[in-house]
């Protein structure tokens, strides 16, 4: 609300009542206080956070159903706890159940079941067989439970940082999930966290060469790399940091050399904590890591996943929250990832690190060839930053902003809603179902579902697409079709047995507005004469085909041009052969193209009425002192109108002009009257009515009519992009 | 300029003739067949004028116009339906047509293409999606799907005109309320919208008009006899010919005439200003 012109006319405040003094106690006091709230807010919000983080991730624990992996894990959790309860500290150097990840994350799992009654090893299943349903609640319970804690953990150290992110990383539903089960997630996820902050402390302590931070950083990196090694897409993030730094400030080289002890110790570190390697570094470190790209080119279960390369950014925009009913409070996953898209520019301006490290990530999941979803653990905690600073960035661009927008909020905010959801959201609907081969056999399960169904799993690749032409036309699923259908029907529209839809419906459109306007504006001229009796009468008269509604206009051209009992046959019929009425008819038996002429004469019906209107409002502005000067200046009449009239009418016309192109081009009623079976001799609308009269073979009636609805929509706005830049003068369409 | 001579007139006087002529031969058809009391079923002799004079058809269908259904409950059914849709597309559209006249924000150019692009769209674009879509939420063969579907049909028309209603009133109008304390939902209620009000209640007309003599698309939608409107016992008249003409056809002609003739008096008298509307209010005045 804009006050200060308000301000302007209130009466000036005497301040001499306080004096200076007093304001600078009051404000110091007020200050202080304003301290002491901050950190106990700032306190309160965070132990919140924790405790939501804490609540969800133990309801996750409690509730989740046993997961792929978490047999495997827990098998090699069980290993370890013997291993340690046997005191056989050199069994370490030859175990790793699953070798592919390094030992760390399941050592832990082995601890927390250690004080559990000890149990049969869970048996080993190919990494295709669905989870065991069947494991131990007292060795489950306790495997999750350290893992939720630790995610939990993580959740703390962000909170501290910025609550708001802790918030984010809290609610994240995939987060929740892969850290509450027996997986090896939630360890490397807080290493890497770790690893990331020690390096931005070491950072702010302004040194170039070592101190405890920097060790830290390594140290935990190299942890991170003992547990899983996809988690340390982070150490490549501080490495471009590091660099990015250097170049700023000239000292490249002491950079990169401490940079380069940094990454040894890392390397150390990792060695140190991974005693699976010992025995033989080179060999088994090799395989682990090549068993990924073996594993993703040949397992079966990444096969029939058939992920597409661009599964990750799928995941960001989903939530287990449709596998798992009840267990997460709400899908908040979408959500965080559109804020943190809004938050990046503010977080690189505010933490680099943050978005190279979630930048680096997402590249590397796009090439990574295996798209398991919990791979996005790696990246969700600067997702959850960037999301605060996108919280942030709504605050300062939505809420803070210029008085004149936030005064048309409230006005906006309401109408969008109810626009968006009666015209945006139909259309969008629409171009869903043309991704579909949607159709009257497949109705039911369209109803029941099948529609998200296709869509959602066609694009992520989970169901094969499709090709247009040989779905059967009468499956009584949705299948996803993607955009096979649109070659199609444009072939069909451009191009079908020698004649095309979209010429005649570009035809139509400037044969019937020219006539119209011919009529219209011809009948506007005689009219406009001076002089001319029962002028009032005749312009009554010609309103009336406006005025009747457009079907019972149609209908009453049918009753003459109808087949066998129209006016035309019947007195075809009277006046015998050789008549002009059946000699009419007669043509339009043989030869469709006589069509477009009968369409024409209801088209000119139907439009002259409003072009003679708009004519005569236009050439009633015209003063008659003008004309006369220009006849009396020797003009002759062709002239007067060329030179004086037409200039004058123009800026009218052209609106109306308008305005009847986009009636003859959606004209549909009139089609629809006369029923005609063939679509090729029909505009675009009909055809979205009447999808299978032309395009049967192409399978899906609901869908083809959604694919032309498309291409219609997408015509007509080029038609509204040309007519806005060629008609400024024509204020109807320009949005000035 | 001088008035024209008597050949002028007399050619004028023809040439208006003719065009009159072309203008009245296919209403003239429509009335022949709805006084022709002889039809059993479609015409089967060409007449320029009925065979036997007769109300019949017109009394049959102020009764009973289609099945069994009286022809009061139609028209109530056709006056809520189009009275509803109307209403929702001003009232619910007017706030974001103010917005769109008044201030400046981001995305106002973005907003303006959606709004014409979706103006200028053929009520058949959003057919099938509300279809499906009110299918899914089970209300698709009531009154309500009806209204729904027809105010979507109208409100981006209706919004744009709405626009132009507001941005013709001058700006300094609505200032002065401000500076005397007004906030700008109360100089929008007691200044704007008054002035506003009879371009609006035009565009109103027209979105209703639209809904009145809608039937082909709403025609899908209904599965009960008890939610078709006027305009669609037109249509279920048409259908019925095809497969096989129970109803004569002067019952048509007679329920078009009966439906037409209250819009074609609107229209008469509100020619030039339903004409400013439909070309989006760009006549000024």
């Amino acid at each position: 609300m804009d006050t200060n012109r308000l301000t302007n006319y209130l009466p000036t405040r005497p301040i001499s009542l306080i004096s200076n003094e007093q304001l600078n106690v009051l404000f110091t006091h007020a200050f202080q206080m304003t301290k002491t709230f901050r950190v106990l807010f700032y306190t309160i919000s965070v132990l919140l956070v924790v405790a939501i983080a804490f609540g969800l991730r133990a309801r996750a624990v409690s509730m989740l159903p046993i997961d792929f992996d978490e047999d495997d894990y827990l098998r090699a959790g069980q290993e370890y706890a013997h291993l340690i309860r046997t005191s056989n500290l050199s069994g370490f150097l030859e175990t790793n159940y699953r070798p592919e990840h390094p030992p760390l994350a399941k050592i832990i799992i082995g601890l927390s079941i250690l004080s559990a009654p000890e149990k049969p090893l869970t048996p080993e299943a190919s990494t295709s067989a669905e989870p065991n349903k069947y494991l131990p609640r007292t060795l489950v319970k306790p495997a999750r439970t350290i893992n939720a804690i630790i995610g939990t953990i993580t959740v703390a150290i962000v909170a501290l940082i910025n609550p708001v992110a802790g918030l984010f990383l809290a609610i994240h539903t995939f987060t929740i999930k892969y850290v509450s089960q027996i997986m090896v997630e939630a360890v490397p996820a807080l290493l890497s966290l770790v690893a990331a902050i020690s390096y931005l402390k070491w950072k702010q302590s302004k040194q170039s060469g070592w101190n405890r931070w920097l060790i830290l950083s390594a140290t935990s990196l190299g942890l991170t790399a003992a547990s899983k090694y996809l988690y340390c897409v982070v150490g490549i993030a501080i490495l471009v940091d590091w660099i990015l730094d250097a170049k700023d400030k000239d000292f490249l080289k002491i950079s990169l050399r401490t940079a380069a002890l940094w990454g040894v110790l890392t390397v150390v570190i990792f060695f140190i904590f991974d005693p699976y390697l010992w025995p033989n570094p080179i060999g088994r470190l090799s395989g682990s890591i090549f068993y990924h790209t073996g594993y993703s080119t040949s397992a079966t279960e990444v096969q029939k996943a058939g992920y597409p390369m661009w599964q990750p950014i799928f995941w960001l925009f989903f939530s287990p929250t449709v596998w798992h009913k009840g267990v997460f409070p709400f899908p908040f996953d979408p959500f965080i990832t559109i804020l943190a898209l809004f938050g990046l520019k503010r977080l690189w301006n505010k933490e680099r690190l943050y978005v190279l490290w979630l930048g680096i990530a997402i590249a590397f999941l796009l090439i990574w060839p295996t798209k398991w979803p919990q791979y996005i653990v790696t990246l969700t905690v600067p997702l959850s930053f960037a999301a605060a600073e996108g919280v942030f960035f709504f605050r300062d661009n939505v809420l803070n902003v210029k008085t004149e927008t936030r005064r048309a909020l409230p006005w906006l905010v309401p109408g969008l809603i109810v626009f968006a959801i009666l015209t945006i959201f139909p259309l969008i609907f629409q171009f869903g179902v043309s991704l579909t081969n949607f159709n009257t056999a497949s109705i039911r399960d369209g109803f029941n579902g099948g529609i998200w169904r296709s869509i959602s799993q066609g694009i992520t690749g989970q169901l094969p697409t499709m090709p247009a032409g040989e779905i059967g036309t009468r499956s009584d699923k949705v299948n996803f079709v993607g955009l096979n259908l649109y070659p199609n029907v444009l072939s069909f529209i451009t191009y079908s047995n020698g004649w095309s839809v979209l010429f005649f419906n570009i035809l139509w459109t400037v044969l019937s507005v020219l006539l119209q306007c011919g009529l219209g504006l011809g009948v506007a001229l005689l009219l406009w004469q001076h002089g001319v009796r029962l002028g009032k009468f005749w312009q009554a008269l010609f309103i009336l085909p406006w005025a009747i509604p457009e079907m019972i206009g149609a209908m009453m051209w049918v009753n003459i041009f109808q087949r066998d009992w129209g006016w035309l046959y019947l007195a075809a019929d009277k006046f015998g052969k050789d008549s002009f009425f059946a000699v009419f008819a007669n043509g339009l038996d043989k030869s469709p193209s006589m069509w477009l002429i009968v369409f024409l004469l209801p088209a000119i019906w139907y439009g002259f009425p409003f072009m003679m209107l708009a004519a005569s409002i236009g050439l009633k502005t015209i003063s008659r002192e003008v004309l006369d000067a220009a006849t009396i200046d020797g003009a002759s009449i062709w002239q007067t109108f060329k030179y004086v009239t037409w200039p004058l009418l123009l800026p009218l016309l052209i609106p109306a002009f308008i305005v009847r192109g986009i009636f003859a081009f959606n004209q549909f009623y009139l089609f629809q009257a006369f029923g005609f079976s063939d679509s090729t001799l029909a505009t675009l609308s009909y055809n979205i009515f009447n999808p299978s009269n032309g395009f049967g073979g192409y399978g899906g009636q609901f869908a083809v009519s959604a694919t032309i609805n498309i291409i219609t929509v997408i015509l007509l706005m080029f038609f509204v992009m040309v007519f806005n830049r060629w008609s400024k003068a024509g204020e109807g369409v320009t949005y000035a | 300029m001088r008035k024209i001579s008597f050949l002028q007139q007399l050619a004028t006087q023809l040439s208006l003739t003719l065009v009159g002529l072309f203008v009245i031969l296919p209403v003239w058809g429509m009335v022949r067949l709805a006084f022709d009391g002889t039809l059993k079923g479609r015409p089967t002799e060409f007449r320029l004028l009925p065979k036997i004079w007769s109300f019949d058809a017109f009394m049959q269908v102020l009764d009973k116009p289609y099945q069994s259904v009286d022809f009061q409950i139609l028209l109530k059914n056709s006056l809520f339906v189009s009275f509803s849709a109307a209403l929702i597309a001003i009232v619910l559209g007017m706030s974001l047509a103010y917005a769109f006249a008044r201030f400046r924000f981001p995305g106002r150019q973005t907003g303006l293409f959606a709004l014409l692009l979706t103006a200028v769209l053929p009520p058949v674009a959003f057919m099938t999606p509300l279809y499906i879509i009110l299918s899914l939420i089970h209300i698709r063969t009531t009154l309500l799907a009806l209204i729904i579907t027809y105010a979507t049909f109208a409100m981006p028309f209706c919004i744009w005109n709405m626009r132009s209603a507001f941005q013709a009133i001058p700006k300094e109008i609505e200032e002065a309320a401000f500076l005397d304390g007004a906030s700008d939902l109360t100089s929008f209620l007691l200044v704007t919208l008054p002035l506003a009000l009879p371009s609006i209640a035009v565009a109103g007309l027209i979105a209703f008009l639209m809904a009145y003599s809608e039937f082909t698309i709403g025609w899908l939608f209904v599965e009960k006899a008890d939610t078709v409107t006027l305009a669609m016992s037109i249509y279920a008249m048409v259908q019925s010919q095809y497969t096989g003409g129970a109803q004569p056809w002067s019952f048509l002609g007679s329920l078009t005439i009966i439906m037409s003739i209250p819009v074609v008096i609107i229209f008469l008298i509100f020619q030039r200003t339903l004409l400013e509307r439909m070309m989006f209010g760009s006549l000024g005045d």
